[in-house]
């Protein structure tokens, strides 16, 4: 480590970052070289924003530090970090929009001399970075009218000028055309040329193999593996980023695909748009029998929240219709979802799944205070609620000192099992399972999977959605991919190969990879 | 966790009630005023005979209910900053009863002015829900600008249609007798409202615990997403939630006009919603802990009018007595609150020492 310092430009040593009930980084240790592009891969939640962020002053670390050219820095705001060279690119934008160009560049720069805006300097020089690097754009322009590519133009610009020398981008393709992402890979490569250092968060495997010289893969908050980008394969990443051992899962529990009954769950060319508004799942359609769990592969952010909270009556459906056992149930209103007998484990339990504050009793009836067996005249039945919670905790072997204490003191396995309970008895005919697993030990998970095997022995239709691929392969009976709102493919469990699953997932086609 | 632990981080309000008292003292050495001899004459006039201390109660009910109105919005976490508005049309609308209602019996009169201040409060508080249900707007500041608007309508009926008969101050007749509440004890100012407003009181905990509106309410305060996803609608939840809570302060009205005064004077007791937010903050929000707070804060009245009555000390200090004892509690809260989370931070990197070896 003490040899080839003149080559390095920044050094996170043991980052260790908590959240209140989370770690996000764990012990992590990056290596940002000189004149290098370096891509972050990994999931969403892998920690990769959160490592970044800490580098950028605006997270400070719990453990761990942080050396830049050698020197350990104490960075404790992301002014301390742009005095010493490192601008960051935030996916969503931090500009000002009724500001023009230049009065955004100087925001991050206005330490100015007697308070007085360098405005007609600064404009200079914003030209003259512009024309070195291919970013032109009017110094005096309005922001709010700018199209997004030259928004990001000024947000890079603004690093620019605050004189940064690592340049740390969060997945800056997102909201971009092709045409533009081009126009950015090539700024990057200028940028590096000139001697700088570029760190590319991302989780698009093309993207890493056309810029990267680097890569670094995370997962669960840890660096899991880094190589260059001459060693690396988009079959290789895509293992690492889902997780390495997963041809050794051994399927045991899949049907053969005549011993499912009737379609219970029918999704017909569904559309519904994301909260940002634009239209996250776009003409999605499957089918669900009775018995079977339909699981969706996926890198997330392609639609799959938005497809769970559709079906469970929480997101306003634009298009499609979703039929349950031949009925429509589009337009449904959450309680009247429930009475049809969709269970849904969302995606985060702290979230979503439970309130914390309250106690077990209380979120194992969540879902259904209002049924007659806990209420009446709208008085809860205290009797009744306390008789069914400790049937639950004995029924679903829930460690807690007893049903009055709140959840959020429960370990994070007890936790799921209160939710998995609750769901599992409104679920009389579906059953929605989103990332049932995420962030549990291995006791839990397969507690948790033997649970949903149950649900499908008792005959319902389940649609499990995870981003681990591992689970989806040990339980599905059929596995679709999602890319951009849309199942591209649908494999047999049998015939599922892990490879073309991950390049599904990732957009690649059969005929691209060969 | 420690179990001693536990009870002394749950005991941190009541140091802290010491600890404004004792930040009080310091300004007192400031007045040359000896605090420990400040403090004994207070516990001596608030206790010295049964007209003080039935008017530590007295003085406790209207604050119970602004609490209670703040209080229970909290619950939803919704700011609830314009009791003293809610609580000037309670006054409104039951010295209106009061005085054009005169010929019922009281057991008619009296139960008609409770309703009529509850339901007024109720709706000028459901008008804050509504906004923000329908506009999203902030209740923090709507409430708050209610209140003024409720002043000036205050204003205005009091100058005009219910001025007195001799038509000279800003006030309304004295109300019959019929419509005042009883006392408890004969010769003192303690009344039955006040036994009126702890049921409230227990009311309040019984929605909050034991209703299904209570479980919307508290879902809603305290995890809007999951509240979302168990489908209750939030939006219905704000307007309730600000009905009843206005109801409460609404209440504090038919306390003050027909159990104290006995007639609305144009903007007396300004201070009470500003108070009742101090006194829920106190009690942390929960009906039991806003009735002693309420409590607490009518001894030190008591006492402190007395005392600065008889000694040169400015009256100014009771005002700083509760300020200080409010800042000091809400610094405890805060407190308590890091010291929780450092705490379970803490445990989380235990857990996971034990879990990885490698360490």
């Amino acid at each position: 480590m003490l040899i080839g310092h003149e080559n390095t430009a920044v050094e996170l040593i043991g980052i260790t970052k908590y959240f209140p009930g989370t770690i996000a980084n764990y012990k992590v240790n990056l290596t940002v070289r000189k004149g290098e592009v370096l891509a972050l891969l990994g999931e969403n939640g892998a920690g990769k924003s959160t490592l970044m962020k800490v580098l950028y002053g605006m997270y400070m670390p719990d453990e761990g530090e942080i050396r830049v050219d050698g020197k350990k820095v104490d960075i404790r705001s992301p002014q301390d970090a742009l005095a010493l060279g490192i601008g960051m690119i935030h996916q969503h934008f931090t500009l000002v929009p009724v500001h023009t160009v230049v009065e955004n560049v100087l925001l991050s720069a206005f330490n100015t001399p007697k308070g007085k805006l360098p405005v007609s300097e600064a404009a200079k020089e914003i030209e003259e970075i512009g024309r070195k690097y291919g970013l032109e754009v009017d110094p005096y322009a309005l922001v709010n009218q700018l199209t997004v590519g030259m928004q990001q133009r000024v947000e890079i610009l603004k690093a620019l000028y605050a004189g940064a020398r690592i340049l740390i981008m969060d997945e800056p393709t997102a909201v971009l055309t092709p045409q533009n992402a081009q126009k950015l890979f090539e700024f990057v490569q200028d940028f590096r040329q000139a001697g700088n250092s570029v760190v590319f968060i991302t989780h698009k495997l093309n993207e890493v193999m056309e810029i990267a010289d680097r890569i670094v893969v995370m997962r669960g908050g840890k660096v899991t593996g880094e190589l260059p980008r001459e060693a690396a394969s988009e079959n290789e990443l895509a293992r690492m980023m889902v997780g390495k051992d997963l041809d050794e899962i051994t399927v045991t529990n899949v049907s053969e695909g005549d011993s499912f009954g009737n379609i219970v769950l029918s999704i017909r060319n569904l559309r519904v748009k994301s909260a940002r508004g634009h239209m996250a799942v776009d003409g999605l359609s499957l089918d669900i029998r009775e018995g079977e769990i339909f699981g969706i592969a996926g890198v997330s952010g392609n639609g799959q929240e938005e497809l769970a909270e559709a079906l469970c009556g929480l997101r306003k459906i634009d298009g499609g219709e979703i039929l349950l056992e031949s009925k429509n149930i589009v337009g449904k209103k959450v309680m009247e979802i429930i009475k049809e007998g969709i269970g849904y484990i969302p995606a985060d339990r702290h979230r979503e799944g439970l309130v914390l504050d309250m106690s077990l009793e209380e979120n194992l009836i969540l879902r259904k205070f209002e049924s007659e067996s806990f209420s009446a005249r709208g008085v809860l039945i205290q009797e009744n609620i306390r008789r069914y919670a400790e049937r639950a905790i004995d029924e679903y072997a829930i460690k807690t000192p007893s049903s009055k204490v709140k959840v959020r003191g429960l370990s994070g396995g007890n936790q799921q099992k209160v939710v998995v309970a609750r769901e599992m008895d409104i679920a009389t005919t579906a059953l929605v399972a989103v990332q049932p697993t995420r962030g549990l030990d291995l006791g839990a998970i397969d507690y948790v999977h033997r649970t949903l095997l149950k649900a499908k022995a008792e005959g319902k239709a389940i649609l499990l959605i995870s981003t681990e691929l591992s689970e989806i392969l040990a339980l599905s009976d059929r596995v679709g991919v999602i890319y951009r709102g849309k199942i591209v493919k649908v494999f047999n469990r049998q015939e599922a190969k892990v490879d073309e699953i991950g390049l599904a997932m990732m957009g690649v086609s059969n005929d691209e990879a060969q | 966790m420690k179990r001693s632990k536990k009870i002394a981080l749950s005991l941190f309000p009541v140091y802290s009630v010491f600890l404004g008292l004792i930040l009080s003292g310091l300004l007192m050495l400031l007045l040359d005023a000896n605090p420990l001899f400040v403090y004994k004459k207070m516990l001596i006039f608030a206790f010295r005979d049964a007209y003080n201390i039935a008017d530590i109660f007295a003085k406790a009910t209207p604050l119970m209910l602004t609490g209670l109105a703040f209080g229970f919005a909290f619950r939803a976490s919704l700011f609830n900053i314009g009791a003293q508005g809610q609580f000037y049309m309670g006054c409104l609308a039951t010295v209106t009863c009061s005085l054009f209602m005169n010929n019922f019996p009281a057991v008619i009169l009296l139960p008609l002015c409770v309703l009529a201040s509850g339901v007024a409060g109720g709706l000028w508080g459901s008008l804050v829900g509504y906004a923000k249900a329908k506009f999203n707007a902030n209740e923090f500041l709507i409430s708050m600008m209610s209140t003024y608007v409720a002043i000036a309508i205050m204003n205005y009926l009091i100058r005009g249609p219910l001025i007195e008969s001799k038509g000279e101050y800003p006030q309304t007749d004295v109300i019959a007798q019929s419509a005042w509440i009883p006392q408890i004890i004969p010769h003192t100012r303690l009344h039955w409202g006040f036994v009126l407003a702890v049921v409230i009181a227990a009311l309040a905990y019984f929605i909050l615990w034991k209703t299904t509106l209570g479980f919307k309410i508290r879902a809603v305060g305290m995890n809007r997403d999951s509240a979302r996803y168990a489908g209750i609608n939030e939006k219905r939840i704000f307007v309730e939630v600000f009905f009843i809570s206005g109801a409460f302060a609404g209440l504090a009205g038919f306390m003050e006009v027909n159990g104290i005064q006995h007639m609305l004077v144009q903007g007396f007791n300004p201070y009470l919603g500003a108070e009742g937010i101090g006194i829920a903050i106190l009690g942390n929000a929960h009906p039991l802990g806003i009735v002693f707070a309420a409590i607490l804060f009518g001894a030190l009245k008591v006492g402190g009018n007395l005392v600065v009555q008889t000694s040169s000390i400015p009256s100014s200090i009771i005002g700083i007595m509760e300020g200080l004892v409010m800042i000091s509690v809400i610094f405890s809260y805060f407190l308590r609150e890091r010291i929780l989370i450092r705490m379970e931070k803490k445990m989380l990197q235990a857990e996971d020492r034990k879990e990885d070896p490698r360490v």
